[in-house]
């Protein structure tokens, strides 16, 4: 039995918009399928979608490059507290055509921590 | 109608006002080398912290207007339409549709932010704004029916419905090869992608919550 930590997908975030939602939306079904997480780069771009819950992200590998985002695609978010970014969040609405925090970027601890009450698209830059 | 310039050349000298929003005057000026005269905006708006100093410069001198935008909580695209809405009302302008060229790949917050701002646009202007870039266009549909007329000849082979924002509790449609009947579309659940069309020649919509349409363009 092989151990396994992370499936990391190549490829998804461009071209056809209709292949770049099924990306994202297959994110949604990865839940349902395996347990393990599963993120999607492409070029610069990474993707990975946080379940409703608290997360800890370490932003202090060096490969993380200069934005990132919390993206509610799929559904509103109701309450999402955040800190460790450079324009963070406090129980906030995120939703299409009210917030969605997009050209995000990070404060000097190193440390990204979310909380959601439903699912919620982290995405960030990195350096490959 | 396949040119370097597609389809700026066909856009063009037919709108009614041409603007830019801040690094999109980069990306004009770089396409349009050579003759730039005959693509000039109106107006440039934004933070102007990603145009070229020498675009910048290029564009001042050859009369276009620079309005600079201070809001951080909009993007220069949302900021854009703003000021758009402001002069075609000032202007008295007959305006159809507004189309918004790029911002659909790229940085993938910047993608999001480009649909963002369609959600937005419903409360800026009462025209409807689409976006392309290369082959790909999106259309935000808000609640209702629609009609879309897709025997134009500028049709691409997919199309798709995206619930974005939220799930739309009951979609219904024809004219598509896989059409939906009072179905729910939602992330995790069903959404439409890869779709595409019957010989109808119309696509009809009815959704009960914003929709994206999405589909394919020969440019």
């Amino acid at each position: 039995m092989e151990q396994v930590d992370v499936i990391v997908t190549l490829g998804g975030l461009e071209g056809r918009f209709d292949h770049i939602m099924a990306s994202v939306n297959t994110l949604f079904h990865a839940t349902k399928i395996m347990p393990l997480p599963v993120i999607v780069i492409q070029e610069c771009s990474l993707i990975y979608l946080l379940q409703p819950g608290k997360h800890k992200l370490h932003v202090d590998t060096g490969l993380e490059g200069d934005w990132c985002g919390l993206i509610p695609v799929g559904n509103p978010c109701e309450s999402v507290t955040t800190t460790g970014l450079k324009w963070n969040l406090t129980n906030q609405m995120l939703k299409f055509g009210t917030l969605v925090s997009t050209s995000n970027t990070y404060d000097n601890s190193g440390i990204v921590t979310i909380e959601t009450d439903k699912p919620l698209l982290w995405t960030m830059s990195i350096k490959i | 109608m396949e040119s370097a310039l597609a389809p700026l050349d066909c856009l063009l000298p037919a709108a009614a006002l041409r603007a830019c929003a801040d690094g999109g005057a980069n990306r004009l000026y770089h396409v349009t080398e050579g003759s730039q005269d005959s693509f000039l905006p109106d107006y440039i708006s934004g933070d102007f912290d990603s145009i070229q100093p020498e675009v910048k410069e290029y564009y001042k001198v050859k009369g276009c207007e620079l309005i600079e935008t201070m809001d951080q909580d909009l993007t220069d695209f949302t900021k854009c339409l703003q000021i758009l809405q402001k002069k075609i009302e000032k202007k008295g302008l007959q305006v159809d549709v507004i189309v918004t060229l790029g911002g659909l790949e790229g940085r993938f917050d910047h993608i999001m932010a480009s649909v963002n701002t369609l959600f937005h646009a419903t409360k800026i202007m009462p025209l409807p704004v689409i976006v392309i870039q290369e082959c790909s266009l999106i259309y935000l549909l808000q609640p209702g029916k629609h009609k879309l007329h897709v025997d134009t000849g500028l049709e691409g082979d997919w199309c798709g419905l995206i619930p974005v924002g939220n799930p739309c509790e009951s979609v219904t449609t024809t004219g598509l090869k896989w059409n939906l009947t009072n179905q729910m579309l939602k992330f995790g659940t069903l959404v439409s992608t890869s779709n595409t069309y019957d010989n109808s020649g119309i696509v009809t919509i009815e959704t009960d919550k914003p929709l994206l349409w999405t589909m394919s363009i020969k440019i």
